[in-house]
């Protein structure tokens, strides 16, 4: 009974040696190169991914995670200490190797993935938040655009088929949208003008000063004519519908515009005193653009005459169909002319009553007629705020 | 409705003018347009059904003016447009200028006048109508 406990120091001493022999033995062995540089590979490089993750994350949800990836080398190399108790000699410390470059191939394609996909991920974002930016830039864009549009006077509210028809037509012909644009501009340099002839006129200006400005005036008509020929090229329809202006402007509508006999309507009676040659050359005038007025409005109706049988004669079948269409189309370039005379109509009456006039009198002359298309822009505005009240 | 209104817009002498006899021509040969060109006071020279000559047109007859139109024929225009640059080249009817005739074109006293940008422009600053008292196209 006594021998019992002398034996099992020996025997705990004898265990302790054989446990940590070999593992011991392996560590001085090539394993040891191969074991240690995996599991520091193991503990620092996934925290080191862990901390790229975690902004990845904070940028989008998209992520795989991290941690299955982490925890098989550490099971894997446990196991493999395990395994080197139980047995000794070669062919475990053979075990151990193969086993162990495995490990670190598969630990190392594991953390290529790693970096593959942050990397995709990180571009993802790059995307889509460039993605974001443009679009905050045309929203940008757009709502100043509507607040131009605003103050223009245009019946946003009442007249859904004209905001809607803007944006669509814009949208849709590049030509029809830089005009638009163009528009704008014009509008606000009119505006401008209107007031430093108002300025000019009850500051009592000198004559020299005057003419200049009346001068810009005229210029910035018939660089409005320019615009228009350009874009009844883009799109004639849009011109002929008057679809850039407001919807009382668009109710007098003659031809892609306003009617010369109407201009010289409202510019007469702001006019004052006329000389007898004057009052004599302004009845001329008026005679005369109201004929010419006249054989446009009778060319365009037979222009449409001409259309409708067109359009009329086309049988739906084959061979008689086409031949119609493109007699239709010939006829219809024909429009383009039509806008093109009738602002050269314009042109010519504006020239002629300059002609006519004193410089003084021009001024007031042009004054009058950008306050009657003011007016009818903030008619057209009061309308559509007006439909757009609950009774 | 369709524009042939007496307008009194126009001079007492002519009350007649929305339904004036107009002659018309059609088909002469190339050669003729030279003839056509030369010995009328006006002449209206334009497409068939084309929308601009029948501007010109109604223009000249609110005017009181009874013009000689001579519609060409879509397939006989190339050859008129070229006898017409001929005679302007020869100084018969024109400057002298070899450049392309539009149609319409209008030839007043012999001479080219223009298209229809050309008698609107002097139609409204007033030069139109005593030139064409001028050549006598036009009385009173």
């Amino acid at each position: 009974m006594t021998e019992l406990p002398s034996i099992l120091p020996a025997l705990v001493f004898m265990i302790c040696l054989v446990r940590f022999s070999v593992p011991a033995e392996g560590k001085m062995n090539t394993t040891s190169t191969h074991f240690v540089p995996p599991r520091r590979v193991g503990i620092y490089e996934p925290l080191h991914q862990i901390g790229m993750w975690g902004e990845n994350f904070k940028g989008n949800g998209t992520l795989n995670t991290p941690c299955p990836i982490i925890v098989p080398p550490d099971p894997k190399l446990d196991n493999s200490e395990d395994t080197s108790h139980g047995t000794a000699g070669t062919p475990h410390r053979f075990d151990q190797e193969a086993s162990t470059s495995r490990h670190t191939d598969k630990i190392q394609r594991r953390l290529a993935q790693n970096r593959e996909a942050a990397r995709k991920s990180r571009l993802r974002k790059k995307a889509y938040v460039q993605q974001l930016e443009t679009s905050r830039l045309k929203l940008i864009q757009l709502e100043q655009e509507l607040d131009r549009a605003r103050q223009q006077g245009f019946s946003i509210g009442g007249g859904v088929d004209a905001a809607s028809s803007l944006s669509f037509s814009g949208s849709m012909n590049p030509g029809i949208g830089a005009f638009e644009m163009e528009y704008g501009h014009w509008v606000e340099e009119q505006n401008r003008q209107i007031c430093e002839l108002r300025a000019l006129l009850h500051g009592h200006a000198s004559d020299i000063e005057l003419r200049m400005l009346v001068d810009n005036v005229m210029k910035h008509y018939f660089e409005l004519f320019r615009m228009k020929s350009a874009a009844a090229k883009a799109d004639v329809f849009y011109v002929m519908s008057g679809m850039w202006k407001t919807s009382a402007e668009r109710f007098f509508l003659w031809i892609g515009g306003f009617r010369p006999s109407e201009l010289l309507k409202v510019l007469l009676p702001h006019l004052d005193v006329l000389t007898e040659q004057q009052l004599l050359d302004v009845c001329n005038l008026r005679q005369s653009c109201q004929q010419a007025e006249d054989a446009l409005s009778q060319g365009m109706e037979k222009l449409q005459q001409t259309l409708a049988e067109s359009v009329a004669a086309g049988q739906l079948g084959e061979g008689s169909y086409v031949p119609q269409m493109t007699s239709a189309m010939e006829r219809l370039e024909a429009l383009v002319s039509f806008v093109n005379q009738a602002d050269h109509l314009r042109h010519e009456t504006l020239q002629q009553m300059y002609r006519i006039l004193t410089t003084r009198q021009a001024a007031r002359g042009l004054m009058a007629l950008g306050e009657y298309f003011q007016r009818l822009r903030a008619l057209s505005s009061s309308w559509a705020t007006r439909q757009r009240e609950p009774a | 409705m369709l524009g042939l209104r007496v307008s009194p817009r126009t001079t007492p002498f002519h009350q007649n003018a929305a339904f004036p006899k107009r002659e018309t021509l059609e088909n002469a040969g190339d050669d003729d347009v030279e003839k056509l060109v030369a010995e009328n006071a006006l002449i209206v020279i334009g497409r068939r059904g084309c929308c601009m000559s029948h501007v010109v047109k109604r223009l000249l007859l609110g005017l009181g003016v009874n013009p000689l139109v001579y519609d060409v024929d879509e397939d006989r225009e190339e050859g008129v447009v070229q006898e017409l640059v001929r005679i302007n080249v020869s100084g018969v009817s024109g400057c002298g200028s070899g450049e392309k005739v539009a149609l319409p074109a209008v030839y007043v006293g012999g001479k080219l006048f223009g298209g229809l940008d050309k008698v609107m422009s002097t139609h409204i600053s007033g030069e139109l109508v005593p030139i064409l008292k001028e050549v006598g196209a036009l009385w009173l």
